[in-house]
């Protein structure tokens, strides 16, 4: 094989010597380190990145626990404000229909009263225009005057004998 | 055109040089490391040069390398590896472009040559065995029994891990010689077929060479990946001493 001639043995020893000497330097010096520290860089910044992320995620979580427990608060302190606006409501429409009824009660009173004043009245009047007619019917009838308090003595009879009649029709 | 697969291999002279009586003459392989060395050194210096947080595509490659150098470091070497990291990213892109280069039609696979494979294996078994004594004085001896060994064992153990590790320069450098030098063979051999062949039958060893010439490729990055893995084995066994996970032969 020619692979084991030793003749070119010296050369290719000390050119592969040579050569690898070379690119180990240039390697060393040019390509390794800006290759490597590239690398570190990159996983620096991977591992900062989901760092960073994780940190993002958990404070978005606390953020949102934070909304729910406001939330709740919040759907809490509207239920009250409901209840108490429907309380509100009830006890003022408890109230107006209280005030109302007893406006009702004191303005049929006051109506029943006025009627009953009037009732009166009239009856006062009818009685003593009553009176008077009769009177007159009597002195006609009569001829005669009699004394004023006859007249009126005589009148009461007849009216309490016909308010006695007519309270019984009734 | 009848002529022996191995003529590919042959070298001769280009330019005699004889400086001290040493013959350091320049040939075609010589010429093939300097290529080797040219493009890896351009390749990488000038994705280091672009240094750029999203890589480009000349970056990422070398950075694909890289962390595929740093992959096998770690696990064999571990963390105290790296400081080895530019002598194997080196010797890993040294092998792996020779290889390469090597199947380009014309050029010359520098790694078919047994003697260059033998000064990296040497050169690398050498360094673990200087390394191992430096780091750990006589007691890197232990080296040579396993742990767990009874004693009574020790006069058996002793000459086998002996040439154990005696076989390991040897078998780094033949592998990697072997690989190279039988899959540019088969090359030359279904080539001269094809060429043989004529029209009618030749087109089916054409057909190979190019199936082949796929393989080589592969077998390029494997030989180049096998030859570093088991010369970190051997730097790791030195640096940690039964430290850690035992190696593969």
């Amino acid at each position: 094989m020619p692979q084991f001639e030793s003749h070119f043995f010296s050369s290719l020893i000390f050119w592969e010597i040579l050569s690898f000497g070379v690119l180990f330097f240039l390697l060393y010096k040019y390509a390794f380190p800006s290759l490597l520290g590239m690398l570190e860089e990159r996983e620096k910044k991977i591992k900062d990145s989901l760092d960073q992320a994780e940190r993002h995620r958990s404070e978005a979580e606390r953020k949102l626990r934070e909304y729910e427990a406001k939330l709740a608060t919040a759907a809490k302190d509207a239920e009250a404000l409901l209840t108490q606006a429907k309380e509100r409501a009830q006890r003022l429409m408890e109230e107006n229909e209280q005030r109302m009824t007893v406006d009702a009660e004191r303005i049929k009173g006051d109506a029943t009263r006025e009627i009953e004043h009037e009732r009166r009245k009239a009856v006062q009047d009818i009685r003593s225009q009553t009176t008077d007619l009769a009177l007159m019917v009597a002195e006609k009838v009569v001829g005669r005057a009699l004394t004023e308090a006859d007249h009126r003595r005589l009148a009461d009879e007849a009216l309490d004998a016909l308010s006695k009649t007519y309270q019984s029709r009734n | 055109m009848e002529e022996s697969p191995l003529h590919a291999f042959e070298l001769h002279e280009l330019i005699p040089l004889v400086p001290a009586g040493i013959d350091i003459s320049i040939n075609k392989a010589v010429i093939l490391m300097w290529v080797v060395v040219g493009l890896v050194a351009f390749l990488m210096i000038s994705a280091a040069a672009a240094r750029k947080l999203v890589p480009g595509k000349l970056q990422n490659l070398a950075e694909l390398i890289v962390e595929f150098i740093r992959g096998i470091i770690l696990d064999t070497m571990g963390e105290p590896g790296m400081k080895y990291f530019p002598l194997i990213a080196t010797l890993f892109l040294f092998i792996l472009f020779a290889n390469l280069i090597g199947l380009i039609p014309g050029s010359y696979t520098v790694t078919s040559q047994i003697i260059v494979t033998a000064v990296f294996a040497v050169g690398m078994y050498g360094l673990s065995i200087v390394l191992g004594f430096s780091l750990h004085g006589v007691k890197f001896l232990g080296i040579l029994v396993p742990p767990g060994t009874p004693g009574w064992l020790l006069p058996l153990m002793i000459p086998i891990e002996l040439i154990s590790q005696l076989a390991r320069p040897i078998s780094l450098a033949v592998r990697l010689f072997a690989n190279m030098t039988a899959g540019h063979v088969i090359l030359g051999v279904l080539f001269g077929l094809a060429i043989s062949g004529g029209l009618l039958i030749g087109w089916l060893p054409f057909a190979f060479t190019i199936a082949m010439n796929g393989l080589e490729v592969g077998i390029a990055f494997i030989q180049a990946y096998i030859f570093t893995v088991l010369s970190c084995v051997y730097l790791g066994d030195a640096v940690t001493l039964h430290g850690h996970s035992e190696h593969a032969h």
